[in-house]
C-alpha cells in the first residue's frame, strides 16, 4: 500500500465531511460520513483507512476522524 | 420493423391540440377534425390528397404554391387549402374540371422553369414535384424552355453531405421555413424579388460558408431534388428501411435508417418519434459513415503484451484466453482482481449483461460505467431529495415553460435537437436565465436574447444556487403551499434558516461567483414569479467537485418555487451520451443492483439470487477512479472494458495510462482501436448501434428501440460477445435474443415492470416507471407526491474547490462540447464532421490573449499542475476573462493531460471543469503529445501486423 493511496481516502474523507458539515452537530455529520463510506466505498478501502486511522494520525479532520470511528463500529458489528 | 421504402406520411400541415371538434363535409363526405385544422390536413386524415408543393406538417401553412386550391362552397374564387382552416358545416369540393385546369396551369409554370432530366435525376421516383406533375397529369409545357429561367444556375457542392442544385428550385420556401421554424439557425433566406427570387444561404454564401449547421432540416422539406444528401446522388433510392434510435447524444432521437441490401443509404428523422418529432442534428442525420469505416476492426484480437504485435483469432479462441487470463489472475490476487466498465454507448440490455457478468460471474461489485464521469452526481443529487435518479419532463414539456434556466448545459451545440426546440420556445416569449461561464449560442442567436446571462466563475455553482434561493427565500417568494403540501416541512425550515443567512445572498456572494448581484436577484425573481419554470443542466453542473450539491441546489430551487409535477417545469439533467440514463438504470454503478437498488439490501439481492443462480457479494465494489488506484497499487489485475474509451475521456491522462500499464489482462470490447485498446491485451470487436438489437433510453427516462439494421460486422453483436465471455467464465447466460434479457429486466426491476418489446413496438417508446400502475410509462414524474414521499431540502453549503488559480496558474481551464464532434470523437471524426471541427482549439479572451503575446491560431501551451499540452488559439470574447476552455474530440489535443483528477465529493465525479492552468505562446507540442504521437505510431505498426 503506497501513501498516495491512503492520502486519496484521507482528502476523500475530509472531503465528504465538509460538504456535510452544514447537515447537523459533529456527532450527526460523523454518522451521515460514515454511513457515506459504508454506502458507497469497496471493503478494503474502508478497511485500510479504519486500520491507518487507528494507528496514527493521517490527516483526517476531527470530524472525519469521528466518522472513521463510526465507519469502524459499524464493520465491528456487520462481522459480529 | 422492416418496412419497404415508402417516403414518411405527409399531411400538409401541423396537427391542431384543440380539444374542439369540427365536422364538415369534403367530397361529399363528413369529417370531425380537432378545430384550428386545416382543410388540406382534414381531408388527409379523411383519405384525400390534395396536392401541394409548399406545404408540409412539418412547418406551418404558407400559401404561396398556388397548387392546392379548393372550392368551397358559398365562398369565391378557389381559396387555398393549406392556409384555409377548418368550420363547422363546411362543403369542400377537392376536385372539379375548374380546379384541375388551375392546378394545372400552376404546375406548368412551374415545370417550365425546371430541368426535364427525370430519369437521370437522384431523387428521381422520391419526388414531390414529379409527384405531382404527375398526380395534375400535366403532359406539355406549353411556354418551351427558351425564354429567361434558372436552368443553368450553379450548383453548391460545398456541404459534404447534400447539395444543393438552384436549378431545381421552385422557391416554394419550404427549406427557408424548416431553417427557421425546425431548427432555428435562420441560415437561409429567399434573396430578391419576382422572378429573381432564389435561396440564398447567409450572405448569398456557399452553404459551407454560412451558419448553415447542417441539421438536414431543409433537405427534408425540400420537395424536389435541388437539396439532396450525397449518399442518395451516389448510391440511388433506398429499398427497405429500419425504425431505429440515434447512437449519438441523450436526445435519442428516432430515425428511419433507410437502406439498400446492407447499406445505409440515409438516415431519416422519424415523424413519430416522440423526443425529436421529425427533427435531427448533423450528426445523427449524416454522420452514420463510421459504421463501415475502414478503421474497423471486425475480427478478434490477442496478444501477450502491449508491445507485441496483435494476433487476429476467432470469437472461440479470444474469449477462451480471456476467461483463461481473468480466471488466474484471480487465483493469484482474489475474487476482487478483476471488474469491468461498461458504456452508455451500449444498449440496456447490453450494460445489463456486463454488470451481471461481473456480479455473478467475477463474483464481485467491480462494475461501473461512463456516468460516473458525467451524470453520477444526478443520480446522488436527485435521489436524495427527489427520490429518483432521473429528469422529471418530457422534452416536449419545454412548449409549456415561461421561465427556463439553462445552467451548465450548451443545448444547441450538445443537445441541439432540444436545443431547437427550445429555441422554438423563447421565439414564442418564453424568457431565458442561462448561467455559464461562457456566453453560449443562447445568450444571443437570431432571435433569441437570454433574459440574464449569469457569467458564473468556473468552480462557483453552488454560491450561484444558494444565492438564487437566498432571494427567493429573503423576499417571501416561495410556494408555500406547495412546500407546505408536498415537502418535509420540518427539514425545510431546517434549510430556509440556513439559506437565508446573509452569507447567501448576491450581494455578498458577488465577489466569489463574479456574478453581479442585480442580475442574480433580478433571475431569481422572474424564476419564483415568472410562471412555469424549467431547468435544464447538464455536466457544467455535474463535473465539479461540488456536483451533487449543485443538483440538490437546483431541486431545492425547483421544489422552493413549485416547479416540479407538471407539464412546463421541472429539473431536466441533459445527459451527454446517448445511454447514459439507461446505463445508470441497468445497475451498473458498483453499489447498486438495476432500479438504483443498493447491494446490500438483502431482499433486493435474493430476487436476483434467485434468478442468477449465485450468491452475490454485499459489498459496494470499485468505481473507476478506485480501480485505476487499485492498478496502481497492483490490486486490481484485470479490466473488461466494452464501449468506452477511458484512455481518452477520464481525467488525468498520465494516471489513467499508469494504471492501463499495470494491468496484466485489458480486454477491450469497440469498434475501432481508440487509445484504450492500445493498452490492451485482448480486442473483442464491436458492433455499431446499426447492426445489433436493443434498447436506449433518454434523458427524459424514454426507452426506445435499436433495431438491426444490418448483420454486425464482427458476426456478434456486444450483448453476444459478453454473453460468450460470461459462459467461458462459468456465468451461464443463453439468450437468444435482447428482448428475453429485457424480459429479465423487467421481471427483476419494479420500474420497468411493464416494458417489453412487443409493448415497445405497439406504443413505440415509453418513459418508465412503467408498471401495475403505470401501463403507458410516466412522462412527468412527482405529479401527485415526490417518489421519495415528501421532498427533501437537502443542505447545500458551498465549499471551495482545491483546484485554485494563482500566480503559477493564473487562468482556469473548462471544458465542453462542439456540434459536429461527439465526446472522444472516435465516431465523428471518421466521419466528414471533421470539416467543421478538424481540431480542438483553446478559447482565450483578447485580454488574456494580449497580456501573453499570443494572436489568434498560434500554438499555445497548457500547463497545469498534472500536466502540459499544446494546442491552437480561439482568441474570442465568448468566454470571460480568466477563463479558457477547449473541447476534448481529439486524441492528440491531450485535454485530459491537464485535468486533474479532483472530483466531485459524493460520487467521485471528475472535476472536468475547473482547472487552473497557465497558457504560453510555444513552438512544439509537448512531450507527452510527442510520445502519445510515438505510442499511437507503434501500435498502429502492431495492428498493421496482424492484419497482414
Amino acid at each position: 500500500m503506497s501513501d498516495s493511496k491512503l492520502q486519496r481516502l484521507v482528502k476523500m474523507t475530509n472531503q465528504i465531511a465538509l460538504n456535510m458539515a452544514a447537515n447537523g452537530s459533529d456527532e450527526i455529520v460523523a454518522d451521515q460520513v460514515a454511513q457515506h463510506l459504508e454506502k458507497f466505498w469497496s471493503p478494503p478501502m474502508k478497511t485500510l483507512i479504519i486500520k491507518q486511522s487507528s494507528m496514527a494520525d493521517i490527516g483526517l479532520t476531527p470530524i472525519a476522524k469521528l466518522a472513521i470511528e463510526d465507519l469502524s463500529k459499524m464493520q465491528e458489528k456487520k462481522g459480529g | 420493423m422492416l418496412e419497404f421504402y415508402e417516403p414518411q406520411a405527409d399531411y400538409g400541415t401541423p396537427a391542431s391540440t384543440s380539444a374542439q371538434l369540427v365536422t364538415l363535409s369534403i367530397d361529399g363526405v363528413k369529417v370531425t377534425v380537432p378545430e384550428g385544422t386545416s382543410v388540406m390536413r382534414a381531408a388527409a386524415e379523411s383519405g384525400v390528397k390534395i396536392p401541394r408543393l409548399c406545404a408540409t406538417d412539418q412547418l406551418k401553412s404558407f400559401g404561396s404554391c398556388r397548387v392546392c386550391l379548393v372550392q368551397i362552397e358559398g365562398r369565391r374564387g378557389f381559396p387555398a387549402s393549406c392556409t384555409t382552416t377548418v368550420e363547422a358545416g363546411m362543403e369542400v369540393k377537392t376536385q372539379s374540371d375548374d380546379i384541375a385546369k388551375l392546378r394545372r396551369n400552376v404546375m406548368e409554370l412551374y415545370i417550365s422553369d425546371h430541368p426535364l432530366d427525370c430519369l437521370t435525376c437522384p431523387t428521381n421516383g422520391d419526388c414531390e414535384l414529379q409527384d405531382t406533375a404527375g398526380e395534375l397529369g400535366l403532359r406539355s409545357v406549353r411556354y418551351g424552355f427558351d425564354g429567361d429561367n434558372h436552368l443553368a444556375a450553379e450548383k453548391d457542392e460545398s456541404n459534404p453531405y447534400f447539395t444543393f442544385d438552384a436549378s431545381k428550385c421552385i422557391v416554394c420556401s419550404r427549406c427557408v421555413r424548416a431553417c427557421e421554424e425546425v431548427q432555428g439557425t435562420f441560415a437561409l433566406t429567399i434573396d430578391g424579388r419576382g422572378f429573381e427570387s432564389k435561396v440564398s444561404a447567409g450572405q448569398a454564401e456557399a452553404f459551407m460558408d454560412s451558419e448553415c449547421v447542417s441539421c438536414g432540416a431543409c433537405v427534408n422539406a425540400c420537395p424536389t431534388a435541388t437539396l439532396t444528401e450525397k449518399s442518395i446522388i451516389e448510391s440511388g433510392k433506398p429499398e427497405h428501411s429500419v425504425i431505429t434510435t440515434c447512437a449519438y447524444c441523450g436526445v435519442g432521437c428516432s430515425f428511419k435508417a433507410e437502406m439498400k441490401g446492407n447499406q445505409v443509404v440515409r438516415m431519416t428523422p422519424y415523424k413519430d418519434g416522440k423526443a425529436n418529432e421529425g427533427h435531427a442534428c448533423v450528426k445523427g442525420r449524416f454522420a452514420f459513415g463510421y459504421a463501415t469505416h475502414k478503421d474497423r476492426i471486425t475480427a478478434p484480437m490477442i496478444r501477450d503484451s502491449i508491445d507485441d504485435p496483435w494476433r487476429e483469432v476467432s470469437w472461440d479462441e479470444a474469449v477462451a484466453y480471456t476467461a483463461q487470463r481473468f480466471k488466474a489472475i484471480q487465483a493469484e490476487y482474489g475474487r476482487t482482481s478483476i471488474g469491468a466498465i461498461s458504456s452508455s454507448r451500449c444498449t440496456n440490455e447490453e450494460v445489463y449483461l456486463v454488470q451481471k457478468m461481473v456480479r455473478a460471474g467475477f463474483g464481485n461489485n467491480n462494475v461501473d460505467t461512463c456516468a460516473r464521469v458525467c451524470h453520477s452526481p444526478t443520480g446522488f443529487g436527485l435521489k436524495t431529495t427527489l427520490g429518483e435518479s432521473a429528469g422529471t419532463q418530457t422534452f416536449a414539456s419545454v412548449a409549456e415553460a415561461d421561465v427556463v434556466v439553462v445552467m451548465g448545459a450548451n443545448p444547441t451545440e450538445a443537445h441541439p435537437v432540444f436545443g431547437s426546440r427550445l429555441k422554438r420556445r423563447l421565439r414564442e416569449g418564453a424568457k431565458l436565465i442561462v448561467i455559464d461561464p461562457r456566453k453560449i449560442e443562447l445568450v444571443s442567436a437570431p432571435h433569441i436574447r437570454a433574459d440574464y446571462h449569469l457569467p458564473v466563475r468556473p468552480g462557483t455553482n453552488v454560491v450561484v444556487l444558494n444565492a438564487l434561493a437566498n432571494v427567493i427565500v429573503s423576499e417571501g417568494l416561495e410556494a408555500r403551499d406547495y412546500i407546505i403540501d408536498r415537502c418535509d416541512v420540518a427539514e425545510f425550515e431546517k434549510w430556509k434558516a440556513f439559506i437565508a443567512d446573509p452569507r447567501h445572498s448576491p450581494e455578498n456572494t458577488e465577489q466569489f461567483s463574479g456574478v453581479p448581484a442585480a442580475d442574480l436577484r433580478a433571475a431569481a425573481r422572474l424564476y419564483a414569479t415568472g410562471g412555469n419554470g424549467a431547468i435544464f443542466y447538464g455536466l457544467g453542473v455535474t463535473e465539479h467537485s461540488q456536483g451533487s450539491t449543485a443538483v440538490m441546489g437546483i431541486a431545492n430551487l425547483a421544489m422552493l418555487t413549485g416547479n416540479i409535477g407538471r407539464e412546463g417545469v421541472g429539473v431536466n439533467p441533459m445527459r451527454g451520451q446517448n445511454n447514459v440514463q439507461g446505463s445508470c438504470d441497468m445497475g451498473s454503478f458498483p453499489h447498486e443492483l438495476p432500479g438504483y437498488r443498493h447491494i446490500s439490501d438483502g431482499a433486493t439481492r435474493s430476487l436476483f439470487e434467485g434468478e442468477w443462480g449465485v450468491t452475490l457479494d454485499a459489498e459496494p465494489g470499485l468505481r473507476i477512479p478506485n480501480m485505476f488506484d487499485a492498478a496502481i497499487e497492483g490490486e486490481f489485475k484485470g479490466l473488461y472494458c466494452q464501449g468506452e474509451d477511458i484512455a481518452q475521456s477520464d481525467p488525468n491522462t498520465q494516471h489513467v495510462e499508469a494504471a492501463l500499464r499495470a494491468l496484466d489482462c485489458l480486454v477491450v470490447q469497440d469498434i475501432f482501436l481508440n487509445e484504450t485498446a492500445k493498452f490492451a491485451h485482448v480486442f473483442l470487436p464491436g458492433a455499431s448501434f446499426l447492426e445489433k438489437d436493443g434498447t436506449f433510453t433518454n434523458a427524459e427516462r424514454r426507452i426506445s428501440r435499436v433495431r438491426k439494421a444490418m448483420p454486425p460486422l464482427s458476426g456478434k453483436a456486444d450483448w453476444e460477445g459478453t454473453m460468450a465471455l460470461a459462459n467461458a467464465l462459468g456465468c451461464k447466460m443463453d439468450y437468444s435474443h435482447p428482448s428475453e434479457i429485457m424480459d429479465e429486466i423487467a421481471r427483476l426491476t419494479p420500474t420497468f415492470k411493464g416494458v417489453s418489446y412487443d409493448k415497445l413496438d405497439q406504443q413505440g417508446s415509453i418513459q418508465w416507471p412503467c408498471n401495475d400502475n403505470t401501463p403507458l410509462g410516466t412522462p412527468i414524474m412527482h405529479i401527485d407526491q415526490f417518489v421519495r414521499g415528501k421532498g427533501f431540502f437537502a443542505m447545500t453549503e458551498y465549499v471551495p474547490t482545491e483546484e485554485r488559480a494563482n500566480r503559477k496558474f493564473p487562468l482556469l481551464l473548462t471544458t465542453g462540447r462542439i456540434l459536429s464532434q461527439y465526446n472522444v470523437g472516435a465516431q465523428t471524426r471518421r466521419t466528414e464532421n471533421s470539416s467543421w471541427h478538424a481540431e480542438d482549439l483553446l478559447e482565450i479572451h483578447p485580454h488574456d490573449a494580449e497580456e501573453r503575446g499570443i494572436n489568434h491560431g498560434d500554438w499555445v501551451g497548457i500547463n497545469s499542475r498534472v500536466g502540459d499540452t499544446v494546442l491552437r488559439a480561439n482568441v474570442t470574447e465568448r468566454v470571460k476573462p480568466g477563463v479558457v476552455y477547449t473541447t476534448f474530440h481529439h486524441p492528440v489535443s491531450g485535454a485530459n493531460v491537464i485535468t486533474t483528477d479532483n472530483s466531485d465529493w459524493a460520487t467521485n465525479c471528475p472535476e472536468y471543469k475547473v482547472t487552473a492552468v497557465q497558457i504560453s505562446k510555444v513552438t512544439a507540442p509537448s512531450n507527452w503529445q510527442a510520445r502519445q504521437k510515438s505510442f499511437d505510431q507503434q501500435q498502429q505498426k502492431l495492428l498493421q501486423e496482424a492484419r497482414h
